[in-house]
């Protein structure tokens, strides 16, 4: 009963590594990039130091101090200090803590909802597509600034103001990135595995999950990383304007606010400038983590 | 084959009566398979030959209830597998049903196969999902599966993934994940049309032996009437959507009545005539929205077509023992008084 054909049977054994998976493949092409790889450090570098913050400096974040009110930087603060005489490296690290924390999450979440609803409105299709689909182009219609400031107002005091914010932003980002896992999925469904899978009695659920979703992956983590990049970004403006964090926490965006008088603007930019600084290295970084991930995940790339 | 006689008074193991499947095209219904009615006994391979475009696979699609949904609906019939209407079940009692009792074989092995995870992880997904059995097991059970396909180095196989493996080894693969847990009816959707000729044997005569040695009926869908000739017992003829021509292997090579079966025997190139063109059937079979209202479907490019044909539509009515057939040229054909 059994057939080999003879070129199977000839074939001379030679030792082979076990075989890589799409994603092991994938990660080996992310380590060859160097840019990506920097990236990544750099990144990397940036959330340690954030996270470990109390034990390099000891210096009070919140505590206003008259009597060192915006000091050039000296070998006391290093980053001088701002108009609240608060130590501005000591907020540079504490607001990363913050900012990253706010990026993080949100990715987490807009990511998670996104998914879920652009996974189920692309396989089942039909009634629940549109409702779903019709859902969230309510959601992708509302005017964002000004809800984030409705939202905040009302929720204010009754929630720790960062987790209203985080909050908020990921009630009402998830749209795009539904839309773009429903395609997706839309485009993937169609394949004959997936029939095949049907045909060998999984359920919608186990399609979805263990079929559909790995084969959508390389897409959402892409997006992932630009969803981190812009939610940093959103966090900084939302802060920047003084709806974001609460002003007391600082973040890089709320230290960033300090810079819209023309004195700060002009003459102490050790205030404003390292968190700018901070901010645009971060979501270049983010960034070419994303192009990495893409030229990784692409089987055409060769780089 | 030698059963085909102990076969004649067993039940039959699936039973398909006046199925109708239909397309919703702009709002409007259109039948791609009309009023079939067929059954399967067990151990039983049953050939359904037809051009592109007859309802072979979307009869196929409808006995797996895995139409595309939205569009593609049964629209009425009975799907009796075992006596058990697969029309009226839920989606997790087929799910229990698929994969184990009926489990089908696609065209494309290229595709079948999802990219993302190995071979052995989809060997053991089918049996996960129907038995009770440790992944120790599983993972033992599917190198025997492998091995049993006819693949060499199954130890090796089993953690490979599916781009590094031939069309063939593919579908090898495919067949190996649809007997995994033992069917009673296999579906084959033109299981050898993607692979080249000496593969194509391969994978047939493995089907064939895999058959006999699980006691599986198998309905083999092809429209390669070589296929045919080599595994079925009973052979359905299809066009556009209808049964023409019901019969066994043998009577319908050396006494097709059917002029659309004839035609199709005419065109298999012959090796001892030298033609400069291969004869072939003249026109297309009509698409679903152009499909003629009444009469034969085949009168317009039927070389015996009479003019009572653009208007009365055939039965399929046993004009032989056991050779059913639906064309004017036959007596029983024709609709008896009265009924319309």
């Amino acid at each position: 009963m059994e057939i080999v054909t003879q070129n199977e049977t000839n074939v001379t054994h030679i030792p082979q590594k076990k075989s890589l998976s799409p994603l092991a493949i994938a990660r080996k092409k992310f380590i060859k990039n160097k840019l990506a790889m920097t990236s990544l450090i750099f990144l990397a570098l940036v959330a340690i130091i954030s996270c470990l913050a109390p034990y390099i400096t000891t210096a009070d974040i919140t505590k206003i101090n008259i009597g060192e009110m915006g000091l050039e930087p000296s070998s006391k603060h290093w980053l001088g200090t701002d108009k609240a005489g608060r130590d501005v490296f000591t907020r540079l690290l504490y607001g990363g803590r913050i900012s990253l924390l706010v990026g993080i999450s949100c990715t987490i979440f807009v990511i998670f909802i996104g998914t879920l609803i652009g996974s189920i409105a692309g396989y089942f299709g039909g009634t629940a597509d549109s409702l779903l689909m019709r859902f969230t182009d309510l959601i992708l219609n509302f005017p964002f600034l000004v809800f984030v400031i409705v939202l905040n107002a009302i929720l204010f005091g009754k929630v720790s103001g960062l987790w209203v914010l985080i909050g908020v932003i990921s009630l009402l980002y998830w749209g795009g990135i539904a839309r773009i896992v429903r395609s997706k999925i839309l485009a993937e469904k169609e394949n004959e595995y997936i029939i095949a899978a049907i045909s060998i009695g999984c359920s919608p659920a186990k399609i979805i999950v263990k079929h559909l979703l790995p084969n959508v992956l390389s897409t959402i983590i892409v997006q992932a990383t630009i969803t981190f990049a812009t939610m940093i970004v959103v966090e900084s403006a939302l802060s920047y304007l003084g709806f974001g964090v609460p002003q007391e926490v600082p973040s890089w965006g709320n230290m960033l606010n300090s810079a819209n008088e023309p004195d700060v603007l002009q003459y102490k930019l050790w205030i404003w400038v390292p968190p700018a600084l901070i901010i645009t290295l971060t979501i270049l970084s983010i960034n070419f983590i994303g192009e990495g991930l893409k030229d990784a995940f692409n089987p055409k790339s060769r780089r | 084959m030698s059963t085909k006689k102990s076969l004649l008074k067993e039940a039959p193991l699936l039973e398909v009566k006046n199925l109708e499947t239909a397309f919703d095209i702009d709002g409007i219904d259109y039948n791609a398979v009309d009023n079939v009615s067929f059954k399967v006994k067990p151990r039983q391979i049953v050939g359904v030959v037809g051009e592109s475009g007859c309802g072979k696979s979307v009869m196929s699609l409808s006995i797996m209830q895995l139409l595309p949904k939205g569009s593609g609906k049964v629209k009425s019939g009975e799907i009796l597998f075992e006596g058990l209407n697969l029309e009226k079940l839920t989606e997790s009692q087929i799910n229990k049903i698929r994969g184990k009792d009926i489990s089908m074989i696609f065209q494309e092995p290229m595709t079948s196969l999802n990219p993302v995870f190995t071979i052995g992880y989809q060997l053991q997904e089918v049996l996960f999902n129907h038995t009770k059995i440790s992944k120790q097991e599983a993972r033992q059970k599917a190198i025997a599966l492998l091995k049993s396909v006819g693949i060499s180095r199954p130890e090796k196989i089993v953690d490979e993934y599916p781009h590094q493996l031939s069309g063939g080894m593919r579908q090898r693969v495919m067949i190996a994940i649809a007997i995994a847990c033992q069917p009673k009816l296999l579906i084959a959707d033109e299981p050898t049309t993607a692979l080249d000729v000496t593969v194509q044997a391969q994978i047939l005569e493995l089907l064939k032996d895999i058959q006999a040695v699980n006691d599986m009926s198998v309905i083999l869908i092809t429209h390669d009437l070589g296929v045919v000739a080599e595994m079925c017992d009973e052979v359905i003829v299809m066009y556009a959507g209808k049964i023409v021509e019901r019969t066994d292997v043998d009577t319908l090579f050396y006494n097709p009545k059917h002029p659309y079966t004839t035609l199709l025997l005419g065109a298999i190139p012959k090796m001892e005539e030298e033609a400069e063109r291969l004869s072939s059937i003249k026109g297309i079979v009509p698409s679903l929205t152009n499909m003629p209202k009444s009469g034969c479907r085949f009168a317009n490019r039927c070389p015996m077509a009479m003019p009572e044909c653009l208007t009365i539509t055939p039965e399929l009515a046993e004009a032989d023992q056991g050779h059913e057939v639906a064309c004017l040229l036959f007596e029983t054909s024709k609709p008896r008084e009265g009924v319309q």
